[in-house]
């Protein structure tokens, strides 16, 4: 097994990129630094640039403007298979003509490494991946997870310093794709280089990554640990993309955003006066009886139950207030939702210091929306 | 013919997949339906009656005229095996059944270096370019063979247009000979079956995966690397169904060496209808047709040593 001081990580880093495609801005002046050893993903919809950036840093896709450095020396002219990344597509691409270890073979035969460390390294990385026992196999005799694990293992064989993945869990179904998921994160503890990862699934960023680039509309909107991007989106666009949430939107004085004629919301201390959003999240929103006494430091607001589900983990209430607004809260290991009726006047509240104020970004009408696709508002 | 991939150890079957596994392969992957279960299945149930207007059709214009020209070949003027043993006795008669391959050959081996990077271009092209590409190929296929070889005749004769061209422009002092000797065959016959050629490379090309070629570029390979070990190999199946198109259609040629050929270029071909029309001996025309077909089944089977003959044919991929 392979030792985390043998394979240390590099540093990439991209700044200024710009791609424009005909009718489309793919990425606009985007900055990217990522640590040595780091888990970075690259997460947004389609057409938000994320694919682009990670193909620009691969080398299939010339960029207009910017510079792609890896390990602090400028690759933007270098040809891909001068780079030296490790690289897993969605895909798979395994050479159907090969064997598994042909196919794992492939990057150090065009390495030409003597036949003993080939036949070495190829057993190895087999290994790592759990598939020593396939080398013989045709790529079309594999299930997909197992296709994936040995594009795993073509990709580090060689021992990249950094290893790109273009949705590399997108065609596998979702019991697959979260036991992979553990795997490649364990692939990276034990390997140490740098990871970088796209995908549009929040889930899977949130699950997997150290850091998360959210890319929209060739701009990355926000980077950080999943826990900052989850807890603090400076975007509403961040707020709406990472799990569910409930937003209000107003004018915030004083630390307190007028909400209607149904009372006002209070943010957490410290939080910037100005046009924005409130943000909670539903697992910070309790459903109360109006009878029942609302805690300090609470917001409360009135309204109507909509609906209740029952999720297996706990119950996901909504709530309707007056202007129409759905409250979503969501509860774990309590059973007083299951006695809420839909119709039933309730209270719905969270403490202030769950409220996080969040811009709300730019509209979706910027010119990297291609023509003839209408801005949705939010 | 269909084991022999299995039989051939040292050597990997340029055709995808159908690699022998030393291994217990799993259960289903790639054994087909119990054969047995199958026909009687096909047989039964009617749908079968659908072969039988061509099956019949075959029999009356294939399968019996080949009997009576094999069963000629061992009767006609005697009983015997005269007429094979005339055959095989002349130097003139062998040297045409050598000719006949070697010329095959040669054609089979030049339509596929012209027709690969063809094919390769059409499947790199734009799809304004393809369609172009795709009618300039076919284009032969609307036009008689006849006025083709004629038309080449004009054209390549020592004062056809070629030959007039370069020597006013005085690039060339004699006039270069294409025609009535090995050069007007080849052209000819490389013309004629160049669209054999193309078309069923382009159908595999056009199915390999491009993008094996930008993970193989990703992994390290130069372009050219990623080529020849990823494109090229893929590529086997169609470059075996091309040639083997080809020789064997080149094997029966008559009307193009007969018209572009030298008195040196005879083919198999041309000398059976010799045979029949001018010498009016049925027999010996019987037996050459007859070691022509044997010869090239033994080919095939030699062939399908190497390759998975099934898969050009009928297999589906």
């Amino acid at each position: 097994m392979t030792t985390t001081t043998e394979l240390a990580g590099a540093p990439v880093r991209v700044s200024g990129v710009t791609k424009q495609y005909r009718d489309a801005r793919a990425l606009d002046q985007v900055d990217l630094d990522i640590e040595s050893g780091e888990f970075i993903t690259l997460l947004g919809s389609s057409g938000s640039g994320k694919s682009t950036l990670l193909n620009i840093i691969a080398g299939f896709t010339d960029c207009d403007a910017g510079v792609v450095e890896v390990d602090g020396i400028d690759i933007t002219k270098t040809p891909p298979h001068k780079r030296g990344l490790g690289m897993v597509f969605q895909h798979y691409a395994l050479f159907p003509h090969m064997t598994v270890f042909d196919n794992v073979a492939f990057p150090l035969r065009r390495r030409r490494t003597p036949k003993a460390e080939m036949v070495r390294l190829v057993e190895e990385a087999l290994d790592i991946v759990q598939l020593g026992h396939l080398g013989k196999r045709m790529p079309q005799q594999l299930s997909g997870g197992q296709q994936q694990r040995v594009a795993l293992a073509r990709a580090i064989v060689f021992r990249p310093k950094v290893l790109l993945m273009d949705e590399p869990l997108g065609a596998l179904d979702k019991r697959l794709r979260e036991q992979l998921q553990l795997e490649i994160k364990r692939l990276h503890r034990e390997l140490g280089i740098t990871f970088v990862f796209v995908t549009h699934d929040q889930e899977e960023a949130l699950a997997m990554s150290d850091r998360i680039a959210l890319l929209r509309d060739g701009r990355i909107v926000q980077i950080g640990t999943p826990e900052e991007l989850y807890e603090q989106p400076a975007e509403r666009y961040t707020a709406e993309f990472l799990g569910e949430s409930n937003l209000f939107s107003g004018t915030i004085v004083n630390g307190v955003l007028p909400y209607g004629e149904h009372g006002s919301i209070q943010v957490r201390d410290g939080s910037a006066d100005g046009a924005g959003s409130v943000m909670v999240r539903p697992e910070h929103v309790s459903v109360l009886r109006p009878d029942e006494q609302v805690p300090v430091g609470c917001n409360a607001l009135r309204g109507t139950v909509r609906e209740v589900i029952y999720l297996g983990s706990g119950r996901r209430a909504e709530v309707t207030l007056p202007d129409g607004t759905h409250v979503v809260a969501r509860t774990p290991a309590d059973r007083r939702h299951s006695r809420l009726v839909p119709g039933e006047p309730v209270v719905v509240t969270w403490a202030k210091q769950h409220g996080q104020v969040v811009a709300d970004g730019p509209p979706a009408d910027e010119a990297a929306i291609p023509a003839g696709r209408a801005a949705v508002p939010a | 013919m269909s084991s022999s991939a299995t039989t051939a150890p040292d050597r990997r079957a340029p055709s995808r997949g159908a690699e022998p596994d030393p291994r217990p392969a799993p259960p289903g992957a790639g054994s087909p339906a119990p054969p047995g279960k199958r026909r009687r299945f096909f047989l039964t149930d009617g749908w079968g009656a659908l072969a039988l207007p061509i099956a019949g059709y075959l029999l009356v214009v294939l399968i019996v005229p080949l009997a009576i020209v094999f069963a000629r070949s061992f009767t006609d003027p005697t009983l015997g095996l005269g007429n094979y043993a005339a055959f095989f006795a002349s130097p003139i008669y062998t040297d045409v059944l050598v000719n006949t391959f070697v010329t095959a050959i040669t054609v089979t081996l030049i339509t596929l270096l012209i027709g690969f990077p063809y094919a390769y271009l059409m499947t790199i092209a734009p799809p304004v370019w393809r369609s172009v590409l795709l009618v300039v190929v076919l284009v032969p296929f609307w036009t008689s063979l006849l006025v083709r070889s004629f038309a080449l005749v004009l054209l390549l004769r020592d004062t056809g247009a070629i030959n007039e061209t370069l020597l006013s422009l005085g690039l060339i002092s004699d006039p270069i000979t294409m025609v009535r000797n090995f050069t007007g065959v080849l052209i000819g016959m490389v013309q004629v079956m160049l669209p054999f050629m193309v078309l069923p490379l382009y159908a595999t090309m056009r199915g390999i995966d491009r993008r094996l070629l930008q993970a193989a570029e990703g992994l390290g390979a130069r372009p050219a690397f990623a080529f020849w070990r990823v494109f090229v190999p893929l590529s086997a199946a169609g470059v075996a169904a091309g040639s083997l198109l080809v020789f064997i259609q080149s094997l029966g040629f008559y009307i193009t060496p007969a018209l572009l050929g030298g008195p040196d270029d005879v083919m198999l071909g041309e000398l059976i209808v010799q045979q029949v029309s001018t010498v009016l001996n049925w027999g010996f025309a019987s037996a050459l047709a007859a070691v022509l077909l044997i010869v090239t089944l033994v080919l095939l089977a030699i062939a399908s040593r190497f390759i998975d003959v099934r898969r050009i044919f009928w297999k589906e991929q």
